[in-house]
């Protein structure tokens, strides 16, 4: 096993419906992923590219085909494994954001800790520390709702970080972004993500960011085209 | 995850959807103040009808054999003397109950030996003393028919159609508080008994020799009926008998319904939060911990329901009273172990109906709901 691979998949494929129904959102797909590097997942809408990073994160389960994390393969690991995976090892930043509206913007960030059972004051001052770092200090009790979109998505990002993550799965993170505010998470994204020594898989359509990706895939029909 | 975080938590979330965590607590507490309610009428109707015959004392009563009601009986004064002389038998006194006119309301009076009087009822003088002979023309009234009719010690009351100058009042806080107390020749007299009388209250003198006694009145006296004094109420009526059975099924229909329209409200509000619960899986709870925080939330809701429902039902029910004969109306008897089958009752519907919209939830599945909302 390569030391350097954090994550490897292995003929990953992913069907939706059965008989003429049936969609294939991901056909056969083998990748690695090296350890504390950025890796961009590009390609149209409907390649795939959702489906990757919620098998990569453990949220869905493949039709077939492996997916090893640590050489652990994660694709047969139990519902209970798997939310233990989630809770430690990886992080999501979703397109929609997806922070828990009745919670405050502190109480987003603490989630991940409070499902680990991190003390009370340790998760308070991290959560604390982590929005002073994404530029939302003093806006801790607000609510998501009530912050600009730009905002939201830096909340996203400090409570993927929050239990420092050895992977940070990024799903359309500029997609409801305007460039300015794109730019600004994509240098917070490599600030704290890659400076909290996190993996980064993104996926985009964003070509400013797949163009400054040390590596990038180009997934077509739920193929891998190039890479 | 510690269980404090987690229902602190918790608590957060219900404060934060104050107007659903209200209407559920009241919904509960109506359970509980039906609850309350019912078991607490059974229970005041229980106790003032058995205090009809057992605040008399005594741990057996002898009635006449297929009598209904004590007001009906009738047996013999020599059975006191027969019951008297079984082995372990501390005292059969006869009673002699009648309903009677006291100035112009209906009640019923006791006649008793004076003498035996301090044996069977314990009681308390609010004014004045007990009657402590046979004489005529006296008479010690029950507080709270001395307050239905005005009267107190010292002064005069017209007992069927006869003045009683009224010796003292005294109080049990039981039935017989309704009632009033004349010597039982006098009664004999009154009602127009020779040698009879109503009943026989006995006491004995090793509580665990009750039954054994009970069967020896029974062969001694064939034309009577001995029987515990706690089994009176059934006796008195079938209709009372069921009425302990009625109030469970009331409770199990309300219950059965708070649980299915609690869980419907649940299922609503779960399916209302799905998006929040697919986060929380998504960032690492595991179906164990989101299972628990609908659990605690309906805890919660249940401790909290409980205290509104115990407290509202503590001052209505202090405030209502139930009619137990013609004129006669008695305050709601609170026991408390109704107070705690309440609070198990009510977090018991809480849980129950959580149960299965937490196992639906915790199956959520976060991709399902993130694609298609």
């Amino acid at each position: 096993m390569d030391d350097n691979v954090i994550l490897r998949t292995e003929g990953l494929s992913k069907a939706y419906g059965n008989g003429p129904k049936k969609t294939i959102a991901l056909d056969n797909v083998s990748l690695q992923i090296a350890r504390r590097k950025l890796l961009a997942v590009h390609g149209p809408s409907g390649s795939g590219k959702t489906t990757l990073l919620f098998l990569l994160g453990g949220l869905d389960k493949p039709t077939s085909g492996r997916i090893y994390f640590e050489g652990i393969e994660v694709s047969i690991m139990s519902e209970r494994r798997l939310s233990k995976l989630r809770r430690n090892s990886f992080g999501f930043v979703f397109q929609n954001y997806n922070l828990v509206d009745e919670l405050t913007v502190l109480e987003n960030v603490m989630l991940t800790m409070m499902f680990e059972g991190k003390p009370d004051a340790e998760r308070k001052d991290r959560a604390e520390e982590l929005l002073r770092r994404v530029g939302i200090a003093g806006k801790e009790r607000r609510r998501p709702s009530q912050l600009s979109a730009g905002e939201q998505q830096r909340v996203a990002v400090a409570r993927a970080v929050a239990n420092r993550p050895e992977l940070v799965l990024m799903d359309e993170p500029t997609g409801n972004l305007d460039q300015e505010n794109s730019q600004q998470l994509m240098r917070l994204v490599a600030d704290m993500v890659q400076g909290e020594g996190a993996t980064c898989v993104i996926a985009t359509h964003n070509l400013d960011i797949v163009s400054e990706a040390p590596s990038k895939i180009f997934l077509k029909s739920g193929r891998i085209v190039s890479d | 995850m510690p269980a404090f975080s987690l229902v602190r938590f918790t608590a957060k979330g219900l404060s934060r959807r104050p107007i659903r965590t209200t209407l559920t607590i009241i919904g509960l507490a109506a359970l509980i103040l039906t609850y309350v309610s019912v078991q607490s009428l059974v229970s005041t109707l229980e106790m003032n009808v058995s205090g009809s015959v057992s605040s008399l004392g005594g741990e057996i009563d002898v009635w006449s054999k297929g009598t209904s009601f004590p007001l009906f009986s009738r047996v013999p004064m020599s059975y006191a003397n027969t019951v008297q002389s079984i082995p372990g038998v501390n005292l059969a006194a006869p009673v002699a109950l009648a309903q009677m006119t006291v100035d112009n309301n209906q009640a019923v009076i006791a006649g008793v030996v004076p003498s035996e009087l301090p044996r069977m009822l314990t009681y308390t003088m609010v004014a004045g003393t007990m009657i402590s002979s046979n004489q005529s023309g006296i008479l010690a009234i029950g507080k709270a028919l001395a307050a239905t009719v005005g009267k107190t010690s010292g002064q005069t009351l017209l007992l069927d159609g006869y003045n009683y100058s009224i010796a003292g009042v005294y109080q049990t806080n039981a039935w017989i508080d309704y009632s009033l107390i004349i010597p039982h020749s006098v009664a004999q007299q009154l009602i127009g008994w020779v040698n009879q009388t109503s009943m026989i209250v006995v006491t004995t003198q090793d509580p665990r020799n009750v039954d054994t006694i009970i069967g020896q009145i029974r062969t001694l006296l064939p034309t009577t009926d001995a029987f515990r004094t706690s089994e009176a109420p059934s006796k008195i009526s079938p209709i009372f008998a069921s009425l302990e059975a009625i109030a469970t099924d009331i409770t199990i229909i309300v219950s059965l319904s708070a649980v299915l329209g609690i869980m419907n409200s649940n299922l609503n509000n779960l399916r209302e939060r799905m998006r929040t619960f697919a986060i929380f899986k998504a960032t690492g709870a595991s179906s164990s911990q989101i299972i628990r925080l609908v659990l605690y939330e309906s805890l919660l809701i249940g401790i909290l329901a409980t205290l509104l429902g115990l407290g509202i039902s503590y001052v209505v029910l202090n405030l209502v009273s139930v009619p137990v004969a013609e004129t006669i109306n008695v305050a709601i008897i609170l026991v408390p172990s109704t107070f705690i089958y309440a609070t198990i009752l009510a977090i018991s519907v809480s849980l129950a109906a959580a149960i299965y919209p937490a196992l639906r939830i915790a199956r959520v599945r976060p991709q399902e709901v993130f694609r298609f909302g």
